[in-house]
């Protein structure tokens, strides 16, 4: 349970979900202020309220498909993914949150035990 | 947070096998206890627990109670695991709300 994956369908074809996620001005629009650019070892930064500037680097970048970058290097130290995938007239976009550690703040509290246990649970939730 | 009994019914094996026997869909008491291990009364008192905690929820049929799963208490527990679960749903509805409006 340290990586975080969620899918979400988008009625509209992916290039327009692309600039929703690589174009700093709509990016602030659903998410945080920062200046964002789909180019490899682009170094920037988020804008994360109370929790301060979030240092990011690029790592990958398949234009139109695949945006990968850090996130929080130097606290949260973990890495985002977004893929993009035609569906029927939209785009299904998957997100993965990698890379919390187990005593991050998102998961702190969380006893040795309970990685084990969630992973029974989480099938039940489906 | 979830209530901390949801914790400690959780902290049972049976209690998480017999959630886990629920999820393709309802199944009677007698057919449940019939895939354990433990004596039938053994399997309804877990039933019970799992029952009092939310976990499940009960239905007579005929001579029969089937039970349920419900997700409700498990969804708070992974909350509460990992929070930014929760915030990343939040933010991608709103993406998804910026994408398909009109100016975009």
């Amino acid at each position: 349970m340290t990586d975080i994956e969620i899918d979400q369908f988008i009625a509209r074809e992916p290039a327009a979900v692309w600039r929703a996620l690589t174009e700093p001005e709509l990016l602030a629009r659903w998410w945080a202020t920062g200046d964002i650019k789909p180019v490899v070892g682009h170094r920037f930064t988020l804008d994360m309220g109370s929790w301060g500037q979030q240092p990011c680097e690029v790592l990958e970048v398949e234009e139109g498909r695949l945006l990968s970058f850090t996130f929080a290097e130097g606290s949260l130290d973990t890495t985002i993914t977004w893929r993009l995938e035609p569906e029927g007239a939209g785009t299904r976009l998957f997100l993965r949150h990698a890379g919390f550690a187990a005593d991050s703040p998102a998961l702190k509290g969380m006893g040795n035990g309970w990685p084990a246990l969630i992973r029974r649970i989480e099938p039940a939730l489906a | 947070m979830p209530e901390a009994d949801v914790f400690a019914v959780l902290a049972n094996p049976v209690r998480r096998q017999l959630l886990v026997a629920l999820r393709d869909g309802p199944r009677a008491a007698g057919d449940l206890a019939g895939s354990f291990a433990l004596s039938r009364p053994a399997v309804s008192e877990h039933l019970a627990v799992l029952r009092h905690a939310r976990l499940v929820r009960e239905e007579p049929r005929g001579r029969h109670r089937y039970y349920h799963l419900a997700a409700e208490p498990l969804a708070d527990v992974q909350e509460w695991l990992n929070p930014f679960q929760r915030y990343w749903r939040e933010r991608l509805t709103a993406l998804k709300d910026l994408v398909e409006g009109d100016d975009l």
